[in-house]
């Protein structure tokens, strides 16, 4: 796979995507989360066995740019909607993490024809408690040891660590960081209109949910998949918010028994 | 050489142990550290301070910041508009209303053009980009602020210039569907526009534009290179040359009767410094936005990565993120402080030389934006300092007339 001459760039609408692609089989469309698209992931090697993995990093995160005048989040769902209609394959089972998971879920509500399954990693995108309570952590206003004790089930074996990553590392993970600001900042990580529309998903629904995650917990999990029609709810053990890093074969398990099942 | 005297009104009376173990001075410490018969006191005081500079013959400068210990001046408009009525002959300059933390524009000029008729065209606008806790505090994505932070300011300036009847404004940040504020202001087409920033790209662009230029705090090295992209941007843009009246600097002065006093005034402002800029990382270095994601590197590093060679990125263009100026701030001394340009004090034949030393080294300023009274200063403490400098320093600065350098 190392030498797989897949390239790495990906050009919708004019905007060219720094991506991620491995692998061959059922196609997967994976949108990340916090952080940019990373090549190095375990979960990518090991959902590639069988599937091909088309992974973008958002415009402004990572390496790829950002239009001037794309700024929210309604960009994003356009753009993915429109890759979803320009790639080869008839139907890509649909995969988006937090951040992206909101992406995945906007995308399904919009629009399923493309979809063949969707799962859902710790979305975003709802606001679920009283107009008192937040339903997620805000990272950009809470103190960077209290956002690395609730992302990580076990932060001292996966957190970043800042003084030994390379400058390069930290340069992505800055732009990463105000790239989600500015698509997420207001209201803080939701649509208020998308709880509304999650029941139009009409395609098979996995939301899976580290029971260790305090950016956004388990329960916040469970109501939101009660809104998707017929999804199914997992809770992988020992996880904080990133379950595919911190238990990359549960998770990959998880992914590919669910896409295995039924007739597809 | 103008004089703007300002107090920031920090609340300096919270126990040293409550603010040792906070992580932050400023946006997250409890307001019930806060005692409004206290506060009440020092809005008294302070208010006070500036009639006196009035009558002393000094301008007056109002700033904002919000929610912390540092300053009681979140509501800048209602300083201006009170400066505005009692105030007599001194030229109030606002710097300013955070723009870019308000959702509207058209109100803040219509604030500021009541100020200006109330005044009788004494008012005079600025601007500041704001960051770190004024971010938090006023629910402001601090992504985009600088581009928001021009869009008002061009909003503002045609609120404060559009006398033909609503004109409407659909832009980037900002719309409004009917613009037309009563009354307009006092002074065509509308006050003087101030700008107050350190980082060379955006001092270029208030040089393109012509407003008075500001540096707080930055010493002679960067307030130097500020004023030159300035210069420079204008020479670019094939702009006319502009005076020493286009540039400001703001810094600690106290003068007193002997180099002692003046000294003991100055190491009093310095509180400032020392404690009141204390400000959590997520606030700060970890804020987004606020300094280009190439600097990470330096920014997030708590300790360099084994075998690292000093990194001299910033140094180099001229930029240093706010975060990383107030951490070399906090810790400054009296001495060290006057050696970088920071603090002026002393008496006042010496105060005046620091001045105009600082002066020669940065090619020249019309306004000294003086920071008069901080910490735990007291009234009588400040009045003396007020009445010390407009009468001994002030008309000395008065001489030094506007030039065109070069």
């Amino acid at each position: 796979m190392p030498d797989d001459p897949t390239p790495n760039r990906l050009t919708v609408e004019d905007t060219a995507l720094d991506v991620v692609r491995r692998g061959t089989g059922r196609p997967i469309l994976a949108l990340h989360g916090l952080q940019s698209a990373d090549p190095g992931a375990p979960w990518v090697d090991l959902l590639s066995r069988h599937h091909e993995i088309i992974a973008p990093s958002h415009p402004g995160f990572g390496d790829s740019k950002r239009p001037d005048d794309f700024d929210t989040v309604y960009d994003l769902v356009h753009l993915y909607l429109a890759l979803l209609e320009s790639l080869p394959h008839e139907k890509v089972v649909l995969l988006g993490f937090s951040f992206g998971g909101w992406l995945a879920a906007e995308m399904a509500a919009a629009c399923c024809h493309r979809i063949d399954k969707l799962i859902l990693v710790a979305p975003f995108g709802l606001k679920l408690g009283d107009r008192e309570s937040r339903d997620i952590l805000d990272i950009f206003n809470a103190h960077p040891d209290t956002v690395r004790a609730a992302e990580w089930h076990d932060p001292d074996r996966f957190a970043p660590d800042f003084n030994t990553m390379t400058d390069a590392a930290l340069v992505r993970y800055a732009r990463d960081r105000d790239a989600l600001c500015l698509y997420g900042f207001q209201p803080y990580m939701y649509n208020p209109q998308l709880k509304r529309w999650l029941a139009r998903i009409n395609v098979p629904t996995l939301v899976l949910w580290g029971a260790s995650d305090r950016i956004v917990t388990p329960e916040y999990g469970r109501a939101y998949a009660s809104l998707i029609p017929g999804a199914r709810f997992t809770v992988i053990d020992a996880a904080g918010h990133h379950p595919e890093i911190e238990q990359s074969d549960r998770f990959a398990g998880h992914v590919s028994s669910f896409i295995a099942r039924g007739k597809q | 050489m103008e004089t703007w005297w300002q107090c920031e009104i920090p609340y300096p009376f919270v126990p040293q142990h409550v603010l040792d173990a906070a992580d932050s001075v400023r946006a997250s410490l409890p307001n019930h550290w806060c005692d409004p018969k206290i506060a009440a006191d020092l809005y008294d005081e302070v208010l006070d301070e500036f009639l006196l500079c009035d009558d002393e013959g000094l301008n007056v400068l109002a700033i904002e910041h919000h929610a912390g210990i540092n300053s009681l001046m979140g509501a800048n408009p209602m300083f201006v508009g009170i400066l505005a009525r009692q105030t007599r002959k001194a030229r109030i300059l606002s710097l300013g209303t955070l723009v870019s933390l308000r959702p509207d524009p058209v109100r803040i000029a219509e604030e500021y053009a009541t100020a200006d008729v109330m005044s009788r065209g004494r008012l005079e606008i600025g601007f500041v980009k704001s960051g770190g806790t004024e971010m938090p505090s006023n629910h402001t994505n601090p992504v985009g602020n600088l581009e928001r932070y021009w869009e008002a300011i061009d909003l503002i300036r045609k609120t404060l210039s559009h006398h033909d009847g609503p004109f409407s404004w659909e832009g980037r940040y900002f719309t409004h569907r009917h613009v037309n504020i009563w009354p307009r202001p006092w002074q065509q087409p509308h006050p003087r526009l101030w700008s107050a920033t350190g980082d060379p790209y955006t001092a270029a662009e208030v040089g393109r534009r012509g407003m008075v230029h500001v540096l707080v705090l930055r010493g002679p090295d960067g307030t130097k290179r500020a004023y030159e992209a300035h210069r420079r941007a204008r020479a670019e843009a094939g702009l006319p040359k502009v005076s020493t009246d286009n540039f400001a600097y703001a810094a600690f002065v106290y003068a007193g009767e002997t180099e002692e006093e003046g000294r003991a005034g100055g190491e009093k402002l310095l509180w400032f410094l020392n404690t009141s800029l204390k400000s959590a990382p997520q606030h700060s270095k970890f804020l987004p936005g606020t300094a280009p994601a190439e600097f990470a590197p330096q920014i997030y590093r708590s300790a360099p990565p084994p075998g690292a060679t000093p990194d001299m990125t910033n140094a180099e263009k001229g930029v240093v993120p706010a975060s990383q100026n107030a951490r070399r701030l906090m810790s400054l001394g009296v001495d060290d402080a006057m050696a970088q340009g920071i603090l002026f004090c002393g008496t006042p034949d010496s105060v005046y030389r620091q001045i105009m030393d600082f002066y020669d080294k940065v090619g020249g300023f019309g306004h000294l934006a003086m920071i008069g009274r901080s910490g735990f200063m007291t009234h009588e403490q400040s009045v003396k300092g007020i009445k010390m400098f407009s009468r001994e320093v002030a008309p000395r600065l008065r001489e030094v007339k506007p030039i065109i350098p070069g």
